[in-house]
């Protein structure tokens, strides 16, 4: 039986560990020493694209139709239907996407990692790649590292767009207040290009640490299959978390003391 | 030819459809062993209950106060701040809060971190044979098992739904306090928009979630297979699956309720 404390208690231990870990594992990717083995990230971000887009644009459709829902009642109630637009941008660009795109990463691609690499570690893989001579930090972690890097701005790029149509379906088609015109105009009324360049920040941030929280406890796991699985839950755990605080971080950093809405002077 | 390509394209929604199906009939032999006595399952209940709240409080304080302190708190302050409606923010916590994150970052939450936890722990049994062992000896796995956990975290799920909410406008005050705000308009708002359909809404979403959750975690972990990979892929597949079906599930419950209550929309 846990007890109360022990989740905090088990982050305090092993926070260390997993900044160390993630310290250098992306050191191996600045210093190009994973280029030994581009191929193998290449292959990591084909596994990605191949592997988990369909469903991380999928939880930003649901998500979007959410925003434009949400917001679209929401001015409703206030007696601003048309200004519906204005909920949806903050919504979908900088708060919704990044969220959704942590959300779904830590549980699809986040614990998928923790999975694969920690079943490599109970049937002492790992230890077969050291003695073969190939650094496994470089070749599992740092190549999947590379591989996100690669791959997620792009997903994440199409996913904005994903989710700016689906706020449009659900306000324009389904609650209807607003002309697709008036709507439109009020939506990318509010939004800027440097917006879209912090959530893209925000989201890339996210995904970075999901990526080396799960390389962490795939490459640490043990105890047999159980371990594996006890890992990838406690990956998530602190996946979670990491998710939305380095939200809040975000929209601290990015839009805390300046909205940016073109409002007044 | 043509019929074998359609069929070869169309396996996955096959699947899909196959995988739903199953879920259903778990969750009906759950609800069917649930009222019909025996009732052997109440030590288990209650040790699960203490399980997922133990789990998940602390997760769920953090990631409710992180989110609703930047994504409403900051964002919209900083709009209601440039046309100087503040007090406003109250109101628009309601929506936000209560209607909306509340129960949307509980069932994230209860997926993750429980919905997890569940399945590597049942996933865990079925590697090492537990499960055969007590069909062998005569104790049915879903009645010992499943129900426990389908009752323990729908009720849990709404119980962390109300301190959801209140960490939600807890982080919604420190909004206001750090726009150098004072409190009485954001209570005020706050109080005269809220209503009662909004808050039985959000619990009884809540409650669904957790059933959700429970059911879809509950089948990845009794089905898991295939070794050391096995486990950890059910846990992956588990909290995929809890996520977007919570989310969907979500979405088309607040459209049914915002159309059907007129009070929600009302101006006050």
């Amino acid at each position: 039986m846990i007890g109360w404390l022990d989740i905090p208690r088990g982050w305090l231990d092993s926070f260390g560990d997993i900044a160390r870990f993630g310290v250098r594992v992306s050191g191996l990717v600045y210093s190009g020493r994973v280029f030994k083995f581009f191929g193998e990230g290449l292959r990591q971000a084909g596994l990605l694209i191949f592997g988990s887009a369909l469903i991380i644009w999928a939880f930003c459709f649901i998500l979007g139709l959410q925003c434009g829902l949400q917001g679209a009642y929401f001015n409703r109630s206030i007696g601003a239907p048309s200004l519906a637009g204005l909920f949806s941008a903050y919504c979908d660009l900088r708060e919704g996407l990044p969220y959704a795109f942590g959300y779904i990463l830590a549980a699809k691609v986040g614990t998928g990692i923790v999975a694969e690499i920690g079943a490599m570690r109970i049937s002492d893989e790992i230890d077969a790649l050291e003695v073969m001579g190939i650094q496994p930090v470089t070749f599992l972690c740092a190549t999947r590292l590379l591989g996100a890097w690669i791959a997620l701005p792009f997903l994440y790029l199409v996913g904005i767009g994903i989710i700016y149509a689906a706020s449009f379906l659900s306000v324009v088609n389904q609650v209807g207040d607003v002309s697709s015109g008036g709507y439109l105009l009020i939506f990318w009324m509010y939004q800027s290009p440097p917006d879209l360049f912090f959530s893209l920040i925000k989201g890339m941030v996210m995904s970075t640490v999901i990526v080396l929280v799960g390389c962490y406890y795939g490459y640490t796991a043990s105890g047999g299959p159980v371990g594996v699985g006890t890992a990838t839950a406690k990956s998530m755990v602190f996946n979670i978390v990491a998710v939305h605080i380095l939200g809040m971080l975000g929209t601290l950093v990015f839009w805390g003391s300046n909205p940016r809405a073109p409002i007044g002077g | 030819m043509a019929g074998q390509t359609l069929s070869r394209g169309l396996l996955p929604v096959k699947n899909v459809f196959e995988e739903v199906g199953v879920m259903m009939i778990l969750t009906v032999k759950t609800l069917i062993s649930a009222v019909r006595g025996p009732y052997p399952y109440g030590e288990e209940l209650v040790w699960q209950f203490l399980f997922v709240l133990k789990l998940s409080w602390f997760p769920l304080v953090i990631s409710t106060f992180a989110l609703n302190l930047g994504a409403p708190g900051l964002q919209a302050a900083g709009v209601l701040s440039l046309i100087g409606a503040l007090d406003r923010l109250g109101g628009f916590f309601v929506v936000i809060a209560i209607r909306w994150i509340g129960p949307i970052v509980t069932a994230v939450v209860v997926a993750g971190v429980a919905g997890t936890a569940i399945t590597a722990d049942l996933g865990a049994r079925k590697i090492r044979e537990e499960l055969d062992a007590l069909q062998v000896l005569g104790v049915d796995p879903v009645k010992n098992l499943v129900v426990p956990r389908f009752l323990a975290l729908m009720v849990v799920t709404a119980l962390l739904d109300i301190f959801a909410i209140v960490f939600g406008l807890a982080a919604g005050i420190a909004a206001e306090l750090l726009y150098h705000q004072s409190l009485g308009g954001f209570f005020a708002t706050l109080f005269t928009n809220a209503t009662i359909t909004d808050l039985w809404s959000s619990v009884m979403m809540c409650t669904m979630f957790g059933a959700i959750v429970a059911i879809v975690c509950s089948y990845k972990g009794m089905s898991a297979s295939g070794g050391a990979a096995g486990v950890g892929r059910a846990v992956n597949q588990a909290v995929v699956i809890s996520l977007v079906a919570v989310f969907f599930f979500q979405f088309v419950v607040s459209s049914v309720l915002l159309a059907t209550y007129p009070e929600l929309q009302a101006v006050r």
